[in-house]
């Protein structure tokens, strides 16, 4: 009974429209995250959801039940605020039984629940600190137990791991997705950090200016992105994308790209799909998706190897015709010149060039 | 930082003429208290930091006991002016507070626009004196003159601007996530404003509230127009203290001064932890 629909949310500021129609359907259960850039329309979504703002236009569900006009109080869903939003008048017992305490709960139930989420968190031991004195770590910690402790069969995470450190980012990440599978919840999570967001997330909702562009598992949306923005934001770092036209070469389907010669021609499905399209296309592929072979069609100068411990990042050209290539740090590498090279026939991807949406093979 | 010697001589002798020019003068008050009449009364003759007989006379002769040397008498004690100040400062600033407070909260986070505060600040805009004189008719037709609880009323509203402007830009810089994950547990806005908000802006709320009950407190004009005989304040009563026969009552005014000085101080003590402490909330990474 806990699965979101949103339909046709609009939400405007004045003039500004911060969401553009957004319909996304969350299963009971499901671990989403609505990943994109800053301003992106992600929080606001967030807020609907959980009743602090009203959408302008358009309906949310919860289940069967229109909850668009219920105040937030009302809905039951739990929420984690990115600066924890911790009482600090209050002890760390007081904050955790905070929610069970305003539902009037007899105190047995509140002393026993309180202390098993503690034990869970690992906070058994600060109970009766004040929260005031608290580190980040900790603080987002409690905001999570705060929320976790309500069983809330909603629950709303607004970029909760931003302002921890990396290390504790880590240990958090694992926690939470294990706290969801414990608790089975819907869980909603705000991130512009795609690691958090591909890492937990049974499926990824991915925004930008307002609009959403793709919904889909994390593999899908890696492997497969809708349009230039997707390729761009998912995978660090993003899909290589070079402008080229089609053309007729070697015995079948190539794209020309300039400065770096023809690419090798298209496999079969994108290619019948390719045919129909524009000349104007852009190619893209991933940067783990590069091999280096001398006889290779495509070629550009080395400008910087980048080497990242157990990887190693080959900066090839310049501006518009610059491709990244990613490679396990045992690999022989080039040191200088003109480097030979072509993505793997799968891994390649064609998007229209002038609406910048993905031309799918079946 | 490492600086020249000539700079920190210059240094140290401006901030001892800056003393000097503050604390002087309340030394001095503090020195007079103390002296007898003889000694406050012939200026010129034998000033001393220090009296040479140091005597509890002039607070004596304040309520009531005309004293050994001072052949004097007051028509009226000081009792009932200092009563009347606790009262119309206290009272006066528990009025400003709460609706200051609650005035604050509600534009702060329901408000809109930035004409509806600023219009509370109008009254400012004119010299006291033309707004006391039908303040001054109002009253006088409500029967509040020479009343404590027409001052307190009074001084509720002169300072209910000061106290709704330091209280909203508090509410303004106090995050609202806060209140926001109270409401999501379930919390009513009422009890969110009484158990999570007010608890925690407990420093500011003592700040302010020291703040404009020290405004009430040093208030003479509004208490010189609105009371006359009953319930003059301190200051007022203070203006008053003069003889025929010996002029200014210095040593009585000064003992009377050390006492108006008394409240401010012991308020401030007890709020010092607040108002060191600051008013920077510890919930959110600035």
């Amino acid at each position: 009974m806990s699965a979101i629909h949103l339909q046709g949310l609009v939400k405007r500021f004045g003039q500004f429209t911060a969401l553009k129609t957004m319909d996304l359907a969350i299963a009971d259960g499901e671990f989403m995250a609505l990943l994109g850039p800053s301003g992106c329309g992600k929080s606001t979504t967030m807020n609907m959801i959980a009743g602090m703002e009203r959408p302008s236009e358009g309906r949310i569900l919860f289940g069967n039940q229109d909850v668009t006009g219920l105040p937030m109080g009302r809905r039951g869903v739990g929420f984690v605020f990115q600066n924890y939003a911790i009482f600090t008048h209050m002890t760390v017992r007081q904050n955790l039984s905070y929610g069970l305490r305003m539902m009037g709960r007899p105190a047995s139930e509140v002393a026993s629940r309180t202390g098993t989420m503690a034990e869970m968190l690992g906070l058994t031991a600060l109970l009766d600190r004040p929260a005031a004195g608290l580190s980040v770590n900790i603080l987002q910690r409690l905001a999570i137990g705060r929320s976790a402790v309500m069983e809330p069969a909603i629950f709303l995470l607004d970029e909760p791991l931003s302002n921890v450190d990396a290390a504790f980012r880590a240990v958090m990440r694992t926690e939470l997705k294990s706290l969801q599978r414990q608790f089975r919840q819907t869980m909603v999570y705000v991130t512009h950090d795609q690691l958090e967001a591909m890492t937990m997330a049974d499926r990824i909702a991915v925004m930008d200016h307002g609009v959403l562009q793709q919904v889909g598992t994390p593999l899908e949306v890696y492997n497969d992105p809708v349009n230039t923005f997707v390729a761009r934001f998912i995978g660090a770092p993003g899909m290589n994308l070079l402008p080229g036209r089609l053309l007729q070469h070697a015995g079948g389907l190539c794209v020309d790209l300039g400065p770096l010669g023809i690419s090798a021609p298209l496999p079969g499905p994108l290619a019948a799909a390719a045919a129909s399209a524009p000349a104007e296309v852009i190619y893209g592929f991933r940067p783990e998706e590069v091999q280096l072979d001398p006889a290779a069609p495509l070629g550009l100068p080395l400008t910087v190897t980048e080497r990242i411990g157990a990887r190693s990042i080959l900066h090839l050209g310049e501006g518009e015709t610059s491709v990244r290539a990613v490679f396990q740090s045992g690999e022989p590498l080039p040191e200088a010149g003109l480097v030979r090279f072509q993505p793997a026939a799968a891994a390649v991807r064609l998007f229209d060039a002038a609406t910048g949406r993905a031309i799918r093979g079946v | 930082m490492q600086r020249s010697l000539p700079f920190q001589l210059f240094r140290y002798a401006a901030i001892a003429l800056a003393l000097a020019i503050t604390l002087v003068p309340i030394l001095w008050m503090v020195s007079m208290a103390f002296k007898p009449f003889s000694e406050w009364q012939s200026a010129g003759a034998n000033l001393t930091w220090i009296p040479n007989a140091p005597t509890l006379d002039n607070f004596r002769f304040l309520f009531g006991d005309s004293g050994s040397d001072l052949i004097v008498a007051l028509d009226r004690t000081a009792g009932k002016p200092i009563l009347s100040s606790l009262l119309s400062a206290t009272i006066g600033t528990v009025i400003a507070m709460t609706a200051g407070t609650a005035a604050a909260y509600g534009l702060s986070r329901f408000g809109s626009g930035a004409n509806l505060p600023l219009a509370l600040i109008q009254l400012r805009l004119f010299p006291p004196m033309a707004v006391m004189i039908p303040v001054m008719m109002m009253w006088a037709f409500l029967g509040l003159m020479d009343t404590w609880w027409g001052l307190a009323l009074i001084y509720g509203i002169v300072t209910l601007p000061f106290a709704f402007w330091l209280m909203k830009t508090f509410f303004d810089d106090m995050p609202k996530e806060i209140e926001e994950a109270a409401l999501v547990e379930g919390c009513s806005r009422l009890r969110v404003f009484t158990r999570v908000t007010l608890p925690m802006m407990a420093a500011p709320l003592a700040a302010a509230a020291l703040f404009v009950f020290i405004l009430n407190w040093s208030d003479y004009l509004i208490a010189l127009l609105l009371t006359t005989r009953e319930w003059v304040t301190i200051p007022v009563y203070m203006a008053s203290l003069s003889s025929s026969m010996t002029g200014q009552l210095y040593g009585a005014k000064a003992a009377l001064g050390l006492i108006a000085a008394v409240p401010p101080v012991i308020l401030g003590i007890m709020i010092q932890k607040h108002l060191v402490r600051g008013l920077t909330f510890g919930a959110l990474k600035q």
